[in-house]
This record gives C-alpha cells, structure tokens and sequence, in this order.
C-alpha cells in the first residue's frame, strides 16, 4: 500500500491540496480566505489532471522535424484540459472578489458571522 | 394577509417576486409559509440572548462537522489513488489511441508542431472557443458589478479618488517608472513572441495574451491611466474582446462548415493552418480581460 501510495505520489499530494482547500473553504469566515480555498481545491485538480498525462521517460508533446513517433511524447490531452480548468478557475475567481467588493461596500465588513447578523438586523 | 394575493394572478405575483416584493416572496417561498408566527411580545434583550446562544451552538458543532467531512472526503480520494493504474506507466488508460492520433497527425492536419497547441485550436477548438466565451462573460458581469458611473458614485468616492491621483500626482514612483519604461516594449516583444510562436514551442494564445495583459497592467500601474489612454480607452478595450471572440467564432464556424479538411482547405492552407490567427484572436480577448479585471478592481473604469 504505500508503494502503491509512494508511486502515485502525484496524486496523494493533490487529495492533500484538495483536503486543505476544502477546509479553507469550509471553516474560514472571512469570504477573501474562501475564495483562496478554492484556488488551492483549483491547484490540486490542474496537479492531479497533469501528472494523469505524464509518460515516464519521454518529451514535451512538440514534435521535432520528422520524428512522428508517438511513443516519444507524453499525452497532450490532459495538458489542454489543465488550460480549460485554468481559465475557469480565473473567471470564477475574479467574479467573486468583484461580488466581494460589492458586499463589502454595502455591509462594510466580510466576515462571515458579522454579515449574516447584518443581513438579519436589516430584514428585522 | 393572503387576500391581497388572492386577488393577484400568477404573472403578476411572479413580476412583483422578480422586483423582490417582500410580501409574496413569502407565499412564494415555502419554507417561510411553514415557519411558526413570531411570538408577539418578546423582549429585544432576551431575542437578543437567545439569537447569541444559537449561534454560540451552531458554531461550536461546526468546525467539528466540517473537519469530519472534510477528513472522510480525504480518506475516500486517497482510497481511490489507491486503486489508480501507476503514475507515469505507458500502459496506462489515459494513453490509449486518441493521443496517439494527436502526436502522429498534428503536423499535417493542423501545420502545428506543438502538439497541444494544435489539439486545443482545431481537433477541440470548440471547447477553446467556449473558454474564451468564460473570459469574455467573467469580464463583462465584472465590469457589471465594478464600475463606477454617475448612479453609484457619490461625492466621497469622487473625492477619494481625487484625493489618491494628486497624491500620485505629487509623488510619482520613480523607481517603479524607469522599470516601467526599460521593461514595458520588451515584454511586448515577449508576448508576441509567444503569441505568434505558439504553434511550434510552448505558448500560444492563453499565455501570450496574459504576458500581454501584464505589460499593459505594469504600465498603467507605473504611469496612471491617462497616459495608457493614449493608446488603450475603453473603446480599443469592447474593439479587441469583442473582435476577438467574433474572429475566432468566423474562422472556426467557416472550418467547420466546409468540412474540418485540415489543410485542404485554400484559406486554411493561406494561413499555414488555422494555429496563428485562431492564437492571435485568442491572445486579444486575453489581453483585454486581464487588463480588464485590472482596472476594475483598481478604478472601477477603463
């Protein structure tokens, strides 16, 4: 089991990422904190897609001048779906730091518990 | 209480939901039609204690419960790596027929060398299409939320802002100007140099555009927005994503519908392949968005 764990280790470091993103998100108050959660859930997902395209002992998946052997070359596909993962994870990142912005320039904190009691005090 | 909705239709009560009428979203909502009455006469400070010791409760269980999930989510994805095939082993599943197809025919159906370059602009150029459709859409609903016109700015933001540009005015980085101005055309150089060599090293349009982005970000940082109005306004800014996208959607639609012939096709073969200009519409929409977030968050306008 833990040669299966050291030869995947990969994998085991992204489940960690993972789990520490996941915690972020859960347990942090502060919505600026929860939002880095998710880049670090985002980290491990783009670790554990690249290592799933890693060939041991070959190339980058740029074919030299009339080699066209694929036995050369690591898998591109999971690179592309890496950039994919990237770009979405930007886009949701910066649309909840501008919702972010906006909440706090109405309720003028971000903490968590003191906005809920703020939304509360206000619908009262 | 309910009368006055009795008499209401449905449209009607759905158009005063959407305008957020407080008093049908409580028909609306189920959950608010099942909550008991309040009980009428409560003092503020005992409502005030009870709120205080419910929340004390519920946040004494949570971090608990959170570690708890978050321990068995943990343990469940470990079990799973586990019973993955070996990391780096060329029999693996992930390397079946599909990427072999890919790295043998790359070069003479796409005129792309770099292998990933050519499988994310044409073999699935309608997943990079959507991505940048992402880029384009985040933009935009931050510019919805961010930007400051004559309806959400009063006196004290105009004030503040005021207040920040002298400063900055009296006080200019000199530092951070000289760098600004030896570095700034050499990162151009080096965004289009891996913008427009994206077909046969690492690069392409996503990181040549976000190169981009940054020089143009290092600039307005170093010398205020006026002077990067000069050459970039809002207008360039809608122009490039908006040209961007409709570039990259022609191009792709038209290889599409004559048949994805790879090369045969005689506009496709003018281009040598459809790798740069599909990269070069890629990298405007990326430059624009990454400056975009840039001077939403910091002004609230372009």
């Amino acid at each position: 089991m833990l040669n299966a764990l050291l030869e995947n280790r990969f994998a085991v470091i992204a489940v960690i990422l993972f789990g520490i993103g996941f915690v972020n998100v859960m347990m942090q108050f502060n919505l600026l904190k929860k939002v880095v959660g998710f880049n670090i859930m985002d980290s491990a997902v783009f670790l554990f897609l690249a290592s799933l395209g890693y060939v041991g002992g070959r190339g980058a998946p740029i074919v030299t001048e009339g080699v066209v052997d694929a036995s050369l070359y690591i898998n591109p596909i999971p690179s592309g779906l890496v950039l994919t993962g990237i770009v979405v994870s930007v886009s949701v990142t910066a649309f909840s730091l501008a919702l972010i912005v906006r909440i706090y320039k109405k309720y003028g904190t971000i903490e968590l518990d003191e906005l809920l009691e703020r939304v509360k005090k206000e619908e009262d | 209480m309910s009368e006055p909705h009795g008499k209401k239709s449905l449209g009607e009560r759905f158009v005063s939901w959407v305008n957020g009428d407080g008093e049908t979203k409580d028909r609306t909502l189920f959950v608010m039609e099942c909550r008991m009455p309040r009980p009428p006469c409560r003092r503020e400070e005992e409502h005030r204690k009870l709120e205080k010791r419910r929340v004390k409760k519920f946040l004494g269980w949570y971090p608990l419960a959170a570690g708890l999930i978050c321990v068995a989510l943990v343990a469940i994805l470990v079990s799973v790596v586990l019973a993955m095939p070996l990391f780096g082993h060329p029999d693996n599943p992930t390397n079946n027929e599909v990427p072999t197809y890919y790295l043998e025919h790359t070069e003479e159906d796409t005129g792309a060398v770099n292998a990933v370059t050519g499988m994310i602009l044409t073999y699935r150029g309608f997943d990079t299409l959507g991505e940048s459709c992402v880029l384009f859409m985040a933009v935009t609903s931050v510019m919805i939320l961010l930007w400051q016109d004559v309806k959400n700015t009063d006196e004290h933001d105009l004030q503040k802002l005021a207040r920040e540009e002298e400063i900055k005015r009296k006080n200019p980085d000199v530092v951070l100007q000289y760098a600004a101005k030896v570095l700034t055309p050499f990162i151009f150089l080096f965004a289009l140099y891996i913008l427009f060599y994206g077909e046969e090293s690492p690069g392409g349009g996503f990181s040549g555009g976000t190169v981009l982005g940054g020089g143009l970000i290092l600039y307005s940082c170093a010398f205020g927005f006026g002077r990067i109005h000069t050459f970039f306004n809002s207008r360039i800014f809608n122009f490039l994503r908006l040209c961007g996208l409709l570039l990259y959607a022609g191009l792709y639609g038209y290889y599409t519908f004559t048949g994805a012939n790879g090369l045969g096709d005689p506009l496709v073969s003018a281009f040598g392949g459809l790798s740069l200009p599909i990269d070069f519409a890629v990298g405007m929409v990326v430059a624009s968005t990454v400056y975009g977030f840039y001077a939403m968050f910091t002004r609230g306008e372009l």
